[in-house]
């Protein structure tokens, strides 16, 4: 099979497994215990008015009702509108998303970086102290709750030593006229330290892991023996032949956490005071607010598996043996 | 010390609140209350009258009925209000000693109010509650016979048809004086029947850094009303009264929102009202977009509105927004706002005069009417379709503090209405979302906020005011924790079961050790926060010995205790 098949043949099954998410979604929701309307309506309001509210929400109608109207709407990109805020689920989703993707992507970006790099030394120098010493540290990161993590760096390096702020993404009034004016500032990279600190220390340990185990692989090939007999020096080697080799599977497993990312980290938003998808996400869960939490979990289904496809694509490039079947 | 002592031993409060906590962890498992469980209740339980012969104990044993059934008492879970968490635990404990089976089942909070108001699926509940500036608005709502279907109000059931034509006359009754008559014969009925109590009155609560703050005054409604914001001094050289919330406030439609707190407080300070009570719940035109008001009959009202006043764009404030207002919410059935605007027949425009014409007399009409609306401009909201739906993120009114900028889910600022009838004292409000707690506190130590419009009471809360710069003041509010019996079930259908476990509730223990002695107890609906309108002589169920008082109610109406201490129907 060519790339052209199987890039249509994956389109087809994107398709389809975004609509059983959404079925999925539908469903989950809707066998929670909990009445939506009881965040929505008011003792204030007469029983005549809440019975109207309720009705009106649809709610009362047979499920496969429902499931047609919210199918339909999805055809046409109407993720609805919020039953707590009235406001479209679209623009709920594009306020605070792009908070979360900043702040994301920049600890991937960190994590990434210095996790591979961390890989790529200690699987060169197996069996030393500096590779026990950062195996170790690399487990601890994934080990401890990142919450539990960005509260001590909240406590030590805001309200102990004042050198991070203890909240938000922009100092308190400073009225930002957009997000491209909230993040190209020093205020907003002040900001992000803290935050993006904790999460790459946590997902470091990923890619670290990763990249060791695939030089260790890598190191055993018979090329890399070619390399020294040929008398390259232990960085060509280390950097630009045995790494880029066993690059491979860190990226396709980045491809798929970037997907992820999109999803937030509700803990650390809620720590370091972050306005961004993932509280949005667990709120609409608590308050029952249908419309938001299916199209968030949504957008995120929708990341995850774009970034899979991509994920598979980027390996059929990288690696000219790679075949699609 | 006797079990029944009102303050509980601490090692058995800690075990109690625990217990509960694992009652609720089991409860689908079938277990039952800790107390009874846990052997020391029912050592002291022997301490009621038993028989001393087999004979005697064989024949009461005949006599009496089926055992109460179990009820389920919800509770919500600790991270959502840990100290009711707690009380809700304690007090199941101590109805289980008392003899009564109660299981403490924890709930998510949409579940809970479901199963509470609409399934009518518990025995026992609480929660907060409060009735308003004037304490009979709510009263038709919650114990009006009609009221008791699925979400109608009355969830607990409670039928009386000799009272509920007095919920309604007090609404409709012109005098002051015959108001509080009537609402006296009410508190008194309700105060014999319980089906809802009080636990504690819990208090309208300030914290503030008080370098930079001074001069909150009290108000039954709250200290974000405007009479309090408009007196407070901020000393800080920015200028802001700096708060905080915790969630994202996630609409600024004034006629669309549902009542939540965080959103109130920011309304009433970009909205004026027709008439607005000051905080000895007076009527005051200092603080109101009406200069005058008289009552031409018992089912209207006129309003006499301010001359030469503006909305935040700089348009005139006219009698014509006033009734635009008023029309546009029945109109549209605003569902805020169905109790009041069910009551408008017409609205006529006489000069600077506004009178509404009710569907029938209307007594405490500021109260329930006048104070409740907010006026809207007619050149901003006439041309919009479903106003009830919409999102409108930059709200236009008149009130003292003007829309300003609102960084979703960050910030929202609001900044002084020069030009109003009564400014604030500081150049801008700002409120930041900061979901965490500890954090919070830090900056308001810090002077980074400086105020907090909800303070939970806590062990933070304790601790931090015991810091120089910060400053609690309270006052005794409208609402409380009640405890509500849902008089469907067997045994709770019969007022001396619920004056029982009424007797029962541990009130000091609930307030002194797990609210810190901020609440008080409560004894009445109508609490004395609302001055006249509560009726001294309702009798206190707090006796010094509670499960003795709540076991003598039962034995009294024939209640019958087994062997176990449990209590049993009457033959």
């Amino acid at each position: 099979m060519g790339k052209t098949e199987f890039f249509v043949r994956r389109t087809f099954q994107l398709v389809v497994t975004l609509w059983a998410v959404a079925t999925a979604l539908f469903m989950l929701f809707r066998l929670m215990p909990g009445d939506p309307t009881s965040y929505i309506i008011s003792p204030q309001m007469t029983p005549e008015v809440r019975r109207r509210i309720i009705d009106s929400y649809g709610l009362n109608d047979p499920l496969w009702v429902q499931y047609v109207r919210y199918v339909q709407n999805l055809a046409t990109f109407d993720l609805g509108r919020s039953f707590n805020t009235n406001a479209q689920v679209s623009e709920v989703i594009m306020t605070f998303l792009p908070n979360t993707l900043v702040l994301m992507l920049s600890a991937f970006v960190i994590a990434y970086i210095i996790g591979i790099t961390l890989g790529v030394l200690t699987g060169w120098y197996r069996g030393s102290r500096f590779e026990k010493t950062t195996v170790f540290g690399a487990l601890i990161g994934r080990s401890f709750p990142t919450f539990w993590v960005g509260i001590m760096v909240v406590w030590l390096f805001g309200a102990q030593l004042g050198l991070l702020p203890l909240s938000g993404m922009r100092s308190m009034g400073t009225n930002p006229s957009g997000f491209l004016d909230t993040v190209l500032s020093l205020d907003f990279l002040y900001h992000l330290i803290g935050p993006a600190s904790v999460l790459a220390f946590y997902y470091m340990g990923y890619p670290l892991l990763i990249m060791r185990n695939s030089m260790l692989e890598t190191l055993s090939e018979d090329f890399i023996e070619i390399c020294r007999a040929k008398g390259l020096s232990e960085g060509a080697i280390m950097f630009k032949h045995a790494a880029r080799n066993a690059m491979l599977p860190v990226l396709t497993a980045a491809a798929i956490a970037v997907g992820y990312a999109v999803g937030g980290s509700v803990l650390i938003e809620t720590v370091f005071g972050w306005p961004g998808i993932g509280r949005e996400m667990i709120r609409a869960v608590l308050r029952r607010d249908y419309p938001v939490a299916q199209g968030t979990f949504l957008v995120l289904a929708l990341a995850v598996v774009i970034m899979n496809f991509f994920a598979d694509l980027m390996y059929g490039v990288l690696d000219p043996r790679v075949t699609y079947d | 010390m006797p079990d029944n002592d009102s303050a509980l031993r601490r090692r058995k409060f800690l075990k109690a609140t625990a217990a509960g906590s694992t009652v609720g962890m089991t409860a689908l498992a079938g277990c039952q209350g800790g107390g009874g469980g846990e052997g020391e209740g029912d050592t002291d339980g022997n301490d009621t009258e038993e028989s001393s012969s087999d004979d005697e104990s064989s024949e009461e044993m005949e006599s009496m009925g089926d055992q109460l059934p179990q009820y389920t008492y919800l509770n919500n879970p600790a991270n959502y209000n840990a100290a009711r968490h707690d009380a809700i635990n304690l007090i199941g404990s101590q109805l289980n000693e008392l003899g009564i089976d109660v299981s403490v089942e924890v709930f998510e909070w949409g579940t809970l109010y479901t199963r509470a108001t609409q399934e009518f699926d518990f025995g026992l509940t609480t929660w907060n509650r409060g009735l308003g500036v004037y304490p009979g608005t709510r009263m038709p709502e919650q114990f009006h016979s009609s009221n008791t279907d699925p979400g109608g109000g009355n969830f607990t059931g409670y039928v009386n048809e000799d009272l509920d034509p007095l919920l309604f006359e007090q609404l409709e009754a012109a005098e002051r004086s015959r108001r509080e008559e009537i609402l006296y014969e009410i508190q008194e009925v309700l105060a014999e029947d319980v089906p809802m109590h009080p636990i504690v009155q819990m208090p309208n609560l300030i914290a503030y850094n008080n370098n930079q703050v001074q001069g909150f005054t009290d108000h039954l409604a709250g200290y974000y009303h405007m009479e309090p914001m408009t007196n407070i001094e901020v000393t800080a050289d920015h200028g802001e009264l700096r708060g905080v919330w915790s969630e994202t406030l996630g609409t600024l439609n004034v006629l669309g929102y549902n009542n939540e707190t965080k959103l109130i407080q920011q309304f009433e300070m970009i909205y004026d009202k027709l008439v607005r009570v000051n905080g000895d719940l007076e009527p005051d035109a200092d603080l109101s977009l009406a200069t005058d008001w008289g009552r031409p009959s018992p089912d209207s009202v006129r309003y006499t509105i301010r001359e030469g006043h503006q909305w935040h764009d700089g348009e005139d404030v006219t009698p014509e927004d006033v009734k635009f207002t008023l029309e546009y919410i029945k109109e549209n059935q605003i569902p805020l706002y169905s109790t009041q605007w069910e009551l408008i027949d017409s609205v006529e425009v006489d000069g600077q005069d506004v009178t509404v014409n009710f569907n029938s007399n209307l007594g405490p009409v500021h109260t329930t009417f006048s104070n409740q609306i907010p006026i809207v401009p007619q050149h901003i909201w006439q041309d919009r379709q479903d106003p009830a739906n919409m999102s409108n993120p930059e709200p236009v009114g008149s009130g003292p503090l003007q829309y300003d900028y609102w960084d979703q889910g960050s910030e929202l600022g609001l900044v002084s209405y020069d030009d109003h009838f009564n400014p604030v004292n500081f150049d801008r409000r700002i409120w930041r979302i900061i979901p965490e707690s500890s954090t919070v506190w830090s900056l308001l130590n810090d002077g980074e906020l400086n105020y907090l419009p909800f303070s939970r009471i806590g062990r933070q809360l304790s601790q931090n005011q015991e810091n120089d710069q910060i400053s609690v003041q309270s006052m005794a509010g409208d609402g409380w924790w009640h405890i509500s019996q849902n008089t469907r079930q067997d045994g709770l259908g019969d007022k001396a079961v619920r004056q029982a476990i009424v007797n029962a509730v541990p009130k000091q223990a609930v307030n002194d050790q797990l609210l810190y002695g901020f609440a008080e107890q409560g004894y009445n609906l109508i609490g004395e926060s609302f001055g006249s309108y509560s009726n001294p002589d309702v009798p206190a169920y707090q006796p010094e010995n509670s499960l003795e008082a709540a076991r003598g109610v039962l034995e009294d109406a024939g209640y019958v205790f087994d062997e176990d201490g449990m209590v049993h129907f009457p033959e």
